[in-house]
């Protein structure tokens, strides 16, 4: 599959799924077995933050992928301990989670491991800094359920998008689900000169002026936002919210004013549905981000949980012709 | 009593802790477990070690030798369950092991760097080699583990059908029964290392205990030189020269306001302080409360020369905390707590802070009751500080005053922001019986409203 070396141009890779069970985890473990054969050197973490199983303020168990000798790969004590692989660890962390501290080890026979990670994109970035310290190649991150921040370009600078039968066994509705997604990830970036002024920004809602420059409108944050104010448009249309975008802030937007611009860090910011985004496009709003993250490619899981399988190649078609992107069924990747 | 107590009773305390820069989670425990010392001995010779840990930090900061031992001080972790563990045979695990074999690494490391900061003899560090080289079979001198091959001959052989198996996707059943027998071996060798550890549970945690210090005290040498804290000597009676107040000067610093540090010398008995409204009493009781604090536990003092007499505690009563939650008005909150400061004086040689009692009741008892505490903390070797508004007290005490508004001290113009120009918080002794009436000339600053204020002045008037 072509995709691979597109991957070996990043330091630094996010698998995340639009639901359970679209297979992350076949996709990991072709990609480490690929990675393995061209000797590059991976370092393999998680985020766990999966509401189903454990504690969202700790760790989760992910199944069992299967690393080759010469990875770094961290997890928890816990599940350390249950490995099916001879290694050496290399560091234990100060901070415990549920399952013990977070340790780092090397692989010296291969075999299968449980991966568990840590809670906070703040610790993920410290992992994946502390994996290129050992001198990893590329650091892989496995995704949770649902949680798209590791796929913030301030986390890994490359991700992988999992769909498949479990969002939905109707094909339309899967294609349409996860198009608004591929949309979302793949909105324009702003001039780098925008960037720059903006980046140091941590909070609030501002208005950008046609100088370029941001003035605090003292919108605390968008799900603060009032219903009346109509100061907001003193410096034009165009609008940077430091935080999370939800619906209320893009629907307020649209029903004041047409041809809106909000821009946002990343896509990982943004808290919208389809309905919402469709009406804010169709009064020439636009979204744009900092910084966009590079999709490498989409996968998908013709199967889902209940069995039902989709006709594979019928809707990796229709879903590329939907994304303008090449869309790989995992279950046909050859190891 | 410990820091961890103090904090909660004393704010401007909490501040100091919470400045206090440590690198690791064993550092700060072992600072909040610090006691509050009465022991003269005890306290000389931590200063003594706090001021050799300046010194080296002043020499050292940007070179190796401190560097060093701030690294391996951030690595430090807290191992008190797994030392636990070692002391009641418990087998560690893999990650324990690794986490003993780390500490005894970092304990090494950290021996060659206070050598090199000449602190050798003041810090001394247990030899842990013996258990680094038991953790160490193979002789890397790396701090990683894992079952070494060499700790039993079972495993090499095992360990290479094993790849061979995986590398060619051969029988799962053999490869799952080649894992067991592995775990089984490497469960036998953590047992036998636990043993052969249990010998060194006392190195070990030493070790542990005194690098957590070692933390704290150059916590301590940091903070001392950047606030420029003094050494404090011990003495028969307070004394300061320019007492600050480290929380009240930030915030001042960072709203560009003047601060003014104060000279106060405490003898045993009581000293009654009066002075004006804003005029910076109860901010005195409290810098005297902390800075007596950070002396017995072990810290230099935040004034440019300090002497302390050791007492057996700091026991306060000011009037901002809020006990209207307990269900007490003001009134009763305080008396009890005044009560309770007695009864401790009575069998204790205490630093008391008592600012302005009896103000939320009417002035005739009010005024009764203070008298009457002066009359009983006065002959009492405690060293009392207490703040009134009460003027014709007839107290037989040591009474001082603050010199407050001062009409020509600044140039800028007279506003609620700028007020805090025109007072002088210096101290003076008093003789007189009367306190300062400035509290309708501070409210007509203040901008209030002038009807009020002009009723007020006729009522004195009369």
């Amino acid at each position: 599959m072509p995709f691979i070396r597109d991957i070996l141009q990043h330091r630094s890779l996010s698998i995340v799924g639009l639901e359970k069970n679209t297979g992350k985890t076949v996709c990991l473990n072709y990609i480490l077995h690929r990675m393995s054969e061209l000797g590059v050197h991976v370092g393999v973490t998680s985020i766990g933050v999966d509401g189903e199983q454990v504690d969202a303020v700790f760790a989760t168990a992910k199944p069992e992928i299967t690393l080759y000798e010469g990875t770094h790969f961290i997890t928890s004590e816990q599940h350390y301990m249950k490995r099916q692989l001879v290694s050496v660890l290399e560091y234990v962390d100060s901070q415990r989670t549920a399952l013990g501290p977070l340790v780092t080890a090397r692989v010296l026979v291969r075999g299968k491991a449980l991966l568990s990670g840590a809670a906070t994109t703040g610790v993920l970035r410290n992992q994946i800094e502390q994996l290129d310290s050992m001198g990893v190649d590329i650091s892989i991150v496995d995704g949770a359920l649902s949680r798209l921040s590791l796929a913030s370009p301030t986390v890994t600078e490359a991700m992988i998008l999992a769909t498949g039968a479990a969002v939905s066994a109707n094909v339309k509705q899967l294609v349409s689900k996860t198009k608004f997604l591929h949309t979302l990830i793949c909105l324009d970036e702003v001039l780098p000169e925008t960037r720059e002024t903006l980046n140091n920004i941590e909070s609030g809602i501002w208005a950008i002026d046609s100088e370029q420059q941001p003035h605090d409108l003292g919108i605390r944050s968008a799900f603060l936002i009032g219903g009346s104010d109509n100061k907001m448009f003193t410096y034009g249309k165009t609008f940077f919210a430091a935080g999370a975008v939800s619906d209320r802030l893009l629907k307020m937007l649209a029903s004041k004013e047409k041809d809106i611009t909000l821009i946002t860090r990343d896509f990982t910011k943004l808290f919208i549905t389809p309905e919402v985004y469709t009406e804010f496009t169709r009064r020439g709003g636009r979204l744009l981000v900092l910084q966009r993250s590079r999709l490498i490619a989409v996968t998908l899981n013709p199967t889902s949980p209940q069995g039902f399988l989709l006709d594979s190649k019928r809707t990796c078609d229709a879903l590329s012709e939907a994304l303008q992107t090449p869309v790989y069924d995992v279950m046909k990747i050859e190891l | 009593m410990k820091i961890k107590d103090l904090i909660k009773q004393d704010a401007g305390f909490l501040y100091i802790i919470d400045n206090m820069e440590l690198m690791s989670s064993a550092g700060r425990r072992k600072m909040l477990s610090e006691e509050f010392c009465c022991d003269a001995c005890l306290l000389q010779a931590e200063w003594q070690r706090l001021d050799l840990a300046i010194q080296a930090t002043r020499e050292f900061k940007y070179k190796k030798p401190y560097i060093e031992l701030r690294h391996c001080l951030m690595q430090l972790h807290d191992l008190q369950g797994t030392l636990a563990n070692l002391a009641t045979h418990t087998t560690l695990n893999e990650v324990e092991l690794f986490e003993i074999k780390n500490l005894a690494q970092l304990t090494h490391t950290a021996t060659d760097a206070i050598q090199g900061l000449g602190l050798a003899e003041v810090l001394p560090l247990p030899d842990t080699t013996k258990v680094f080289h038991l953790l160490d079979p193979d002789h890397t001198g790396i701090a990683n583990f894992y079952i070494y091959d060499s700790y039993d001959a079972r495993l090499t052989p095992l360990r290479r059908e094993l790849k061979a198996l995986q590398e060619h996707e051969g029988d799962p059943v053999r490869i799952s029964q080649l894992l067991a027998e592995q775990n089984d071996i490497q469960q036998e060798i953590c047992k036998r290392l636990s043993d052969q550890l249990t010998a060194y549970h006392r190195t070990l945690a030493t070790a542990m205990e005194q690098m957590a210090y070692i933390d704290f005290l150059l916590a301590k040498a940091d903070l001392a030189i950047r606030w420029g804290l003094s050494r404090p000597e011990i003495g028969e009676s307070i004394v300061y020269q320019n007492l600050v107040n480290p929380r009240l000067q930030e915030r001042n610093e960072k709203a560009h306001l003047r601060y003014q540090p104060v000279d106060i010398t405490l003898h045993q008995g009581v000293c009654l302080i009066t002075g004006a409204n804003m005029a910076g009493k109860t901010v005195l009781l409290k810098s005297v409360g902390t800075a007596q604090l950070m002396a017995q536990c072990g810290m230099y003092v935040p004034a440019s020369k300090g002497i302390v007499k050791l007492v057996d505690g700091v026991v306060s009563s000011i009037g901002d905390e809020q006990d209207e939650m307990n269900g007490l008005s003001s009134y009763a909150s305080e008396i009890i707590k005044i009560s309770h400061i007695i009864d401790t004086c009575r069998s204790h040689e205490m630093l008391v802070l008592i600012d302005e009692p009896a103000r939320t009741t009417n002035p005739v008892e009010g005024k009764a009751l203070v008298q009457a505490i002066i009359k009983i903390l006065n002959p009492m070797q405690s060293i009392t500080l207490i703040t009134t508004h009460y003027g014709q007290l007839g107290a037989q005490c040591r009474k001082l005053r603050v010199k407050g508004f001062v009409e020509n001290m600044s140039d800028v113009p007279l506003t609620p922001q700028s007020i805090n120009r025109f007072i002088d918080y210096s101290l003076t002794e008093d003789q007189s019986d009367n306190v300062p009436h400035e509290a309708l000339r501070i409210a007509t600053i203040l901008g209030c409203d002038s009807q009020l204020i002009a009723l007020a002045q006729e009522n004195v008037s009369n």
